[in-house]
């Protein structure tokens, strides 16, 4: 069990830790020539982290800190717009993923699921805005680029959580001896 | 090796050829709409528009040479925009992401070069030819 301050301090880490990634990335000279706007999408990552190990109502105190955060330190209107929506598709793809069942489905395909999503949110945005819905031609190659790095970040996701699990397990191992 | 197989568990699979097969849907949509209308005697247009208004059309089939249409907008922002045979793209632009001028050249029916900064979309549109009018009298 975790107490109070532990979430507190746990879901704020997790923001802070989404903000600096999501900074880092934007950081990084466009990767890919033959498609303008993609992104990788690491910050996916502690999405991927808040789901698995907080309760649904806390992951989504992660997402809107990450997105109001990264919106203030560097965003404009148009940008938040965008990731806001993008990520709001992503956040309820995942969920629905996750709910299939860890026997079934595996944090690769919700890490995938939520990249895929995020471009799909983020183009139906800019067609509303284009006033053109042939701005969805551009998705292959978007979720192309997506469906790679959300491969990858499953992969990363997977080895991250099963060392943050055993830290929660030796965590409460040592509060038990302390008592 | 054996340890990625490990993790990827069956669904994660089938999630995946799903995301792959809806990212299509509106490519298949779209081609299936041109289908009818791109016939025989058919032009391309690029239509240019800025906050949903069409500044300007360029008939593209047939065109020849290399032409430059600057579009200048009230607050000091630009788009050049070059014209060549039958090829249009944005050459250049002051936009903060750069993204339009990434694009590069475009020719076919429903590819667009959108500049979000700016509110600038050019769009290739299949102008039907006059033929197509005599049609309607069917009934």
């Amino acid at each position: 069990m975790m107490t109070k301050n532990q979430r507190l301090v746990y879901i704020a880490l997790l923001a802070s830790q989404a903000v600096v990634i999501s900074l880092l990335e934007r950081a990084i000279p466009f990767p890919f020539a033959f498609a303008p706007g993609a992104k990788l999408g690491l910050a996916n990552i502690i999405t991927c982290m808040a789901l698995y190990t907080l309760s649904t109502k806390d992951a989504i105190k992660v997402v809107i800190i990450r997105l109001i955060l990264a919106a203030l330190l560097g965003g404009t209107i148009s940008t938040f717009l965008y990731s806001a929506s993008g990520a709001a598709l992503s956040f309820i793809g995942m969920l629905l993923v996750k709910k299939l069942g860890p026997s079934r489905v595996s944090i690769i395909g919700v890490s995938t699921t939520g990249a895929v999503l995020h471009n799909v949110g983020q183009l139906c945005i800019a067609s509303w805005i284009a006033q053109t819905w042939t701005v969805l031609l551009y998705l292959p190659v978007l979720s192309f680029i997506g469906i790679l790095s959300g491969v990858a970040i499953g992969i990363v996701a997977n080895y991250l959580l099963s060392h943050v699990e055993k830290l929660h397990y030796y965590r409460d191992l040592q509060e038990l001896n302390q008592i | 090796m054996k340890a990625y197989y490990h993790m990827i568990k069956r669904w994660d699979i089938i999630i995946i050829v799903l995301l792959v097969l809806i990212s299509f849907l509106p490519f298949a949509i779209f081609s299936y709409q041109q289908t009818g209308l791109a016939k025989e005697g058919s032009e391309l247009v690029a239509i240019i528009t800025v906050d949903n208004e069409v500044i300007k059309e360029i008939n593209l089939t047939g065109h020849e040479g290399t032409d430059i249409h600057e579009i200048v907008l009230d607050d000091g922002d630009y788009n050049t925009i070059e014209v060549k045979n039958e090829q249009i793209r944005v050459k250049a632009a002051n936009c903060p992401d750069q993204v339009d001028v990434l694009t590069g050249f475009v020719s076919k029916p429903g590819q667009t070069i959108i500049c979000l900064p700016h509110r600038l979309v050019v769009e290739i549109q299949t102008k039907s030819g006059e033929t197509e009018e005599d049609i309607i009298v069917s009934s």
